[in-house]
């Protein structure tokens, strides 16, 4: 694994772009630990600062260090985004595999489940979801609810790839050696699929942390966790670009495409890694 | 001659099929009764979609819907209690599968999980048959391994980075760690270029030898059957038609069809032009009636249109299923 990842950075210009801009992210996040504030206090810094050196992002409408507010913000996005794609995964495996070996009526039952998160429209339920929940409403509830709508399209993926695992020798001969299912899924099946998941996870943290944003920003969530969202909605509440105050949206924007990309190019060379004989074919072994 | 090991008496699978209201039945295993004694290798020939897999997934106990035992018994004698390979519970069949029985998959190269090492395969297939701790198991499949004139690197190697033959013998080594006393072996060498073939034969004779096991060897290549095989089995259209020692069969068959079979392939010294035999293999669906293979056998009359032939012993230890058989020729 780590001459892998020693290759692809050696080798995969998209894979080093990626990983130099998650760690940049990443490092970010991490600088959260270190802040002076707690997130949610306002009126600690003068209001309205430009950036500085003394405020590098400059200070908000109400009072907060734009820099420290931002690697929370970060943190939680990030964070959210990482719990939707591993609960989905979670999700999309399960599902997919037992769909795809069981096949039949299993299958049936499951692809029209499958089916139906596929074509309804998510936007709208997610918003109809805050309506109901209103104060009840945390990120990790939004998160579970993201995960359960979140894992149809990889569970498809997953099940077309277990549907011809299944025809295959090395599952019959499974069978044949007495390797339960649950056997022939986790030891056989799984590792076949794995590298794509892999690959949809990225992605689905992507789409994850756009719907958050987006639903943040029009204050559909909990606004008093700081996300990317939250911070771009309380800059609009304060009319930030009205007023002059720039950089209250340029830098959660900034950090979030950022993100975005970093991720984005990480799953397009990941592809490298899926199929091991273009591995070895690039190292002419 | 001892107890055999596997005895199919009057074994009857069908594939069955339903779909928009029209059912269909394929009689791809049709009354088939066979014994094979321990340390045999036995070979079953045959055209293509004669019925040859499904003869012996049934033996094996691998069926999948559509594919249904309709009658008969598969009956092992491991040791010595007889058992029924169909009418026995899951978790006993879990027990006699791989570690008694072996079953060598057609397309066997595809056998290893091809995003796993070799290593990983062992284990997931024969980890749980030979129940030792994970180091001394190890060494069991290396031991095994070196017996086969593999080296033992292959365990840490991706299936697509052997060859086809590598893959083929690595198949085999996991087919047999185990010491099973029956293996079933499906066309194992189709694949592989005569060099290789060689090779493999060879190394399955080896082995066979060296374990006592019996083995039934399915292939349509009678060079191969004529090199390997104690006895033959030729079957037609779901049925087996003529049975016996393999040097007799090829010395002379009595059954049409095997002569036709026989006198297809080439030998050395004979310049004739070799003639096809006219029509088609039967639709299992709808055979004909009598004897299957009458549309096609130049010797037919009247009864084998009405009748089936029943399985005879013409010549002790050489049966076959015709009412018109070939003379037989002295030794």
């Amino acid at each position: 694994m780590g001459r892998i990842l020693i290759d692809l950075l050696r080798f995969n210009r998209q894979f080093a772009v990626g990983l130099v801009l998650l760690a940049i992210v990443l490092g970010f996040a991490l600088l959260s630990f270190f802040s002076p504030y707690p997130p949610n206090d306002s009126f600690v810094v003068p209001p309205d600062v430009p950036p500085s050196w003394a405020y590098p992002m400059g200070t908000t409408s109400r009072g907060q260090d734009l820099f420290w507010l931002l690697t929370f913000s970060i943190r939680n996005t990030l964070l959210f985004g990482v719990t939707v794609a591993l609960i989905s995964r979670l999700l999309a495996l399960v599902i997919g595999l037992v769909a795809g070996y069981c096949g039949g009526l299993v299958d049936r039952a499951l692809m029209s489940i499958n089916d139906t998160f596929i074509v309804i429209p998510l936007f709208p339920i997610l918003v109809l979801f805050y309506f109901v929940m209103k104060d009840h409403m945390s990120w990790g509830l939004l998160a579970l609810m993201m995960a359960c709508l979140g894992w149809a399209y990889d569970a498809r993926l997953i099940r077309s790839v277990a549907l011809s695992l299944r025809t295959r020798e090395f599952t019959e001969t499974g069978i044949f050696s007495g390797m339960s299912m649950r056997q022939i899924l986790v030891e056989e099946h799984l590792p076949y699929v794995l590298p794509i998941v892999f690959s949809t996870t990225m992605n689905n943290i992507n789409w994850s942390i756009g719907l958050e944003v987006t639903l943040s920003v029009l204050g559909f969530t909990d606004i008093n966790t700081p996300t990317i969202g939250v911070l771009i909605y309380w800059a609009n509440q304060h009319t930030a670009l009205v007023a002059g105050i720039w950089w209250w949206i340029f830098f959660p924007v900034l950090l979030v495409i950022l993100a975005f990309i970093g991720l984005f190019l990480l799953a397009v060379s990941m592809n490298e890694y899926i199929d091991p004989r273009s591995r070895l074919g690039r190292s002419g072994g | 001659m001892s107890e055999p090991v596997l005895t199919v008496s009057g074994l009857r699978a069908w594939y069955r099929t339903s779909a928009y209201g029209v059912s269909r039945e394929v009689r791809a295993v049709d009354d088939i009764s066979l014994s094979i004694a321990a340390g045999e290798i036995y070979g079953l020939a045959g055209e293509s979609s004669s019925g040859k897999t499904t003869l012996i997934k049934t033996i094996a106990n691998a069926i999948q819907p559509p594919l249904e035992v309709l009658a008969g018994s598969v009956v092992f004698r491991f040791g010595d209690r007889p058992v029924d390979i169909h009418r026995i519970s899951r978790e006993a069949l879990g027990k006699i599968r791989w570690k008694h029985l072996s079953y060598i998959m057609q397309g066997s190269m595809n056998v290893l999980n091809p995003v796993r090492r070799v290593r990983h395969t062992f284990f997931d297939f024969a980890f749980r048959h030979i129940g030792r701790p994970k180091p001394e198991f190890l060494q069991v499949v290396r031991d095994h391994l070196q017996r086969l004139h593999l080296a033992p690197d292959v365990l840490d190697a991706f299936p697509h980075q052997l060859s086809g033959g590598m893959r083929q013998r690595v198949t085999i080594a996991l087919a047999t760690v185990c010491r099973p006393e029956f293996i079933i072996a499906d066309e194992p060498t189709t694949a592989l270029d005569v060099v290789v073939q060689k090779g493999v034969l060879a190394m399955i004779h080896e082995i066979q030898r060296e374990l006592g096991s019996s083995i039934i060897f399915v292939t349509h290549d009678m060079a191969v059957h004529a090199n390997l095989t104690d006895r033959l089995g030729i079957m037609y259209a779901g049925r087996l038609v003529e049975e016996g020692r393999t040097a007799d069969i090829f010395r002379a068959p009595r059954h049409p069809y095997t002569a036709h079979l026989i006198a297809s392939l080439p030998r050395l010294g004979d310049t004739a032009p070799k003639k096809g035999l006219d029509g088609a293999p039967p639709n299992l669906a709808d055979p004909p009636p009598g004897c299957r293979f009458h549309p096609r056998c130049p010797r037919a009359s009247d009864i084998c249109r009405r009748e089936a032939p029943p399985m005879a012993e013409l010549s002790p230890g050489h049966r076959a299923a015709c009412f018109h058989p070939e003379p037989e020729r002295p030794a």
